[in-house]
């Protein structure tokens, strides 16, 4: 990586003539993929990535240069690039700029590298899943597996002195079964992901996974077809929290709230959940795969509440953003990758739990259906307007699970469905992903107890275009 | 440029071949430079600069791939030592094969020495008339959300073991804006993007008003009677069709049987006044460049001629398959992916008509202006069902703004009922259309 004597003349050259921030962001990144399709190793990719992005704000305005030329000329370069594209004009004399590194408020143990990992072991590991996948049934017709992980090193400097270093894994497993019966296709879908090396897979088995979504195609193929209207909906804790992720968190994005295209603009200490709904985004959960120990603009990563006890309290803030507010960022500015501004984004999002027993939410819902699993789907982000396909779904009736049903789609508005809470359980359960923002994607997690929602659609379709509807694709 | 991206290429092919391995690098330099503009003052900035290898190896027929933004002697055998690696697990398959060299290319003219010089300034002023003629189109413009500028200029390098040795250099430009018209409480989105390899055929005023009057008509539209009727697409619209059309016509998608198109080659599949093709060379095309991403010459490749299917688009690995050549369609993203089946200047070639005339005579009919859910459709069938917004003819006259409607139907049933391909050829990307008019379509509205 590079010396602070480097990154200071980079950060002066960007900060002449009275610019009001500069920033430097290296990152050093390996990534692998191996991707499994009709019974064999269909895809074998390794990349490196190596560049620095140099940032300069003057009036609120954001000037973004990269390159991947991390000579101090090809910096000095990009710098100078950046400087001259965002205006500064006053003459301002520049002071010199002492780095001090910033120390980390908690440790991350990373045991096995992905790069230590040789491809014979990965191939194995995906393999033997596709086998488990195909011994559930020959029913199963199709198995994907795909098993990616990532190693990356960061440096981030920036004129207010402050500098980290930091380096992190990510290691990523999918299973995507297809079950076909009389013409009829069920798919089955299992998604693992931490931000660790390669000992996620002893705690992780990609077997189990391939054997669980090889299972839940069989069964949807005997399900019965989705009853549709307005009924209660007990979404399980199993499905995660990709509802309250994709319908509710990008409204409570400082950005998107300050453009005016958010409907939780100006409702601060107001209610707009059910009480005893709180929802959280939490970057310093151990492991999990939306967490970091900073941000990519170096804040150190936070607990932030949003909404608690059915109370607005915060939104999540980049450094930027907060500026506007006259807050302190709460650590949520990230990117993809050096290519890209940090613009506000969730990590790990989740309602907590409340104290209801999971069986007895079930058990006192006479009518309704019950969600295990979460399909892909659509989201208008500016009013939460959504749909949603079920993958794995129940119909209850007297407060029992009676038979699976396919072809469920529920259609709601996210913030309408947080005040329609009324039952909240004392379970959690996850679900992970890479979101995408302005053509970014990042690694994400969101959870939820089982949760009971007073009426939703199931069945409707879903109106709407134009660019604020986002497609979801779980992937 | 092409000094620095040789020496890497080398660099990597030499340490493959020393092992008795076929390779093929792949190299990209990209430059890019985007101008977001909001309330008369540039809001984002960027320019990015970027280099990189691609490497595949051939393993007596398994295929190894790795790639690197950083093309330090190290980093390069890091990849190499990679790709070979990766090669010895892949499944062997006997189309993998790298085209040989000794190929003569096309020459085209894909470089427009106008975007350098043009200044900074020259280039802000620009996505500032997009946005300020917008809001001069009408009042009722009340939010532009984004617009700008972009540019981007690119050398490629291909060489592989075979002897092949292919470099070009290309760039274009292009303007955007997006906003929103608002009326009464309704509101409704715009945009309009042109994208063109001279600069000096952007025209600003053209993006800006073009968007703010697409909001604007759409203001205050409503559902009708569901039926079928004639109607007409828009460009736009065609193009958003032909996106599904495209993914037909692609070799890899024959062979896996995952078109609607195989078996048809030789038919009549349109009608006969749709010709449509596949053009690498066609100059004011924002994808021309004389060769694809495996080094192969850029042609033109005739997909539909007077209504009868001539044929597909392969890349090597396809070409092979089928026992033939490549047609010169192994595109590639960038570095940090492999060659694959894909089109280039995509069209549907234009006719003689005004677009005007192609309404005159329908006495009830739908104009439609934009698709919406179009991923829905299903390529290996052609059916599909999706919104739609428009306007209604009457008379052979714009009436009033429609939405809230479904256009269902099948793609295969639906290109011999095109009657008229108008004069109007627009470019979204990397595929252009006029308009059309076809003679029936199913529309279920209230």
């Amino acid at each position: 990586m590079l010396s602070k004597d480097i990154l200071s003349s980079v950060l002066e050259k960007a900060l002449a003539k009275g610019a009001d921030f500069a920033e430097v962001y290296v990152e050093e990144k390996l990534t692998s993929n191996v991707f499994c399709e009709d019974n064999k190793i269909e895809k074998i990719n390794s990349g490196r990535e190596k560049g620095a992005g140099i940032r300069v704000i003057k009036n609120d305005k954001t000037a973004y240069v990269y390159t991947n030329d991390l000579t101090s000329e090809g910096l000095l370069k990009a710098a100078a690039v950046a400087n001259r594209a965002a205006r500064c004009e006053a003459r301002k004399v520049t002071l010199p700029i002492n780095l001090s590194l910033k120390e980390p408020e908690f440790d991350m143990q990373f045991t096995r590298l992905p790069e230590q990992v040789d491809w014979a072991e990965k191939i194995e590991q995906v393999l033997d899943a596709n086998q488990a996948a195909r011994n559930i049934d020959k029913e199963i017709r199709q198995v994907t597996v795909a098993l990616g992980d990532m190693h990356k090193r960061v440096q981030i400097a920036n004129s207010d002195g402050e500098m980290v270093e930091d380096e992190l894994a990510r290691v990523r497993m999918i299973v995507n079964a297809i079950a076909v019966r009389d013409g009829q296709i069920q798919t089955g879908h299992e998604v693992a992901g931490a931000l660790s090396g390669w000992e996620l897979l002893e705690k992780v088995s990609l077997s189990d996974m391939a054997t669980q979504a090889a299972q839940r195609a069989i069964a949807m193929l005997s399900a019965r077809p989705a009853p549709t209207g307005r009924m209660p909906v007990v979404m399980h804790a199993e499905a995660g929290g990709t509802m309250i992720h994709e319908a509710c968190g990008h409204g409570l994005e400082a950005d998107l709230v300050q453009k005016g295209l958010s409907i939780y603009a100006n409702k601060l200490g107001e209610e707009v959940a059910m009480q005893g709904v709180t929802v959280i985004d939490d970057a310093t959960l151990p492991g999990q795969y939306g967490s970091f120990r900073w941000d990519d603009e170096a804040s150190p990563a936070q607990r932030t509440v949003l909404i608690e006890n059915g109370i607005l309290c915060g939104y999540l803030y980049d450094r930027l953003t907060a500026g506007k507010d006259g807050v302190q960022s709460t650590g949520n500015g990230r990117r993809e990758s050096y290519q890209d501004k940090p613009i506000p984004r969730m990590s790990n999002t989740f309602i907590t739990s409340g104290y209801d027993e999971p069986h007895e939410i079930i058990k006192s819902t006479a009518k309704g259906l019950l969600v295990k699993k979460m399909g892909g789907g659509q989201v208008n982000t500016t009013n939460g307007d959504f749909v949603f396909d079920v993958q794995e779904g129940y119909v209850i009736e007297n407060g029992e699970i009676k038979y699976p049903v396919k072809g469920a789609t529920l259609t709601g508005n996210g913030p309408r469905a947080l005040i329609d809470i009324d039952r909240v359980g004392k379970d959690l359960g996850y679900a992970i992903g890479v979101c995408g923002k302005d053509g970014q994607g990042v690694a994400v997690a969101d959870a939820q107890p089982t949760i009971r929602i007073k009426e939703l659609t199931v069945g409707g379709t879903f109106s709407g275009a134009g660019p604020e509807i986002k497609r979801i694709q779980r992937k | 440029m092409e000094e620095t991206l040789r020496v890497a290429g080398q660099q990597a092919l030499n340490a493959v071949q020393a092992k008795g391995l076929e390779g093929e690098a792949f190299l990209l330099y990209n430059r890019e430079l985007s101008i977001e503009i909001s309330g008369g003052q540039v809001e984002t900035f960027k320019e990015a600069e970027q280099m990189g290898l691609g490497l595949r190896v051939f393993n007596h027929g398994r295929m190894g791939f790795a790639y690197s933004s950083d093309l330090s002697s190290r980093a390069i055998m890091e990849v190499v030592r990679d790709a070979i690696s990766i090669s010895a697990y892949t499944a062997a398959d006997e189309f993998n094969c790298f085209p040989e060299g000794g190929q003569s290319y096309p020459v085209i003219q894909t470089y427009d020495a106008g975007i350098d010089t043009a200044g900074m300034q020259e280039k802000i002023e620009m996505a500032l008339e997009v946005e300020r003629t917008a809001r001069l189109y009408d009042n009722r413009i009340k939010q532009v959300e984004r617009a700008g500028y972009e540019d981007a200029a690119f050398s490629s390098l291909v060489m592989n073991s075979r002897g092949l040795y292919a470099f070009g250099q290309g760039n274009y430009c292009g303007l955007y804006i997006s906003l929103l018209a608002q009326d009464d409480g309704d509101d409704q989105n715009g945009f309009e993007v042109m994208a063109k390899k001279r600069i000096a055929d952007l025209n600003p005023r053209m993006v800006g008003e073009g968007a703010a009057m697409k909001a604007v008509r759409s203001l205050k539209g409503k559902s009708i009677a569901s039926g079928h009727m004639p109607c007409i697409m828009e460009p736009y619209v065609v193009t958003r069709f032909m996106n599904i059309l495209s993914a037909s016509v692609q070799a890899d998608a024959v062979q896996k049987g995952k078109s609607m198109m195989a078996d048809k080659v030789g038919q009549l599949v349109a009608s006969p006044i749709v010709n449509l093709v596949d053009d690498y060379c066609y100059e004011a095309g924002i994808a021309s460049f004389p060769f694809d991403g495996e080094g192969v010459p850029a042609q033109k490749n005739m997909i539909i001629d007077q209504g009868e299917l001539k044929g597909f688009l392969y890349d090597t690995y396809s070409g092979l398959k089928a026992g033939r050549k490549s047609s010169g369609n192994g595109v590639r993203g960038s570095f940090r992916s492999l060659p694959g089946v894909g089109t280039t200047n995509f069209m549907l070639i234009p006719g003689n008509n005004n677009p005007d005339t192609l309404i005159a005579d329908i006495e009830q009919g739908l104009y439609i202006t934009d698709v919406m859910g179009m991923h829905t459709a299903n390529p290996i069938s052609g059916d599909f069902s999706v919104g739609a917004a428009g306007i209604m003819i009457e008379k052979g006259e714009l009436t009033y703004p429609v939405r809230g409607v479904t256009i269902a139907g099948n793609i295969l049933q639906l290109l011999p009922d095109i009657e008229a391909v108008a004069n109007d050829l627009r470019f979204y990307g990397s595929k252009g259309a006029a308009t059309i008019r076809m003679s029936r379509i199913s529309v279920s509205g209230n």
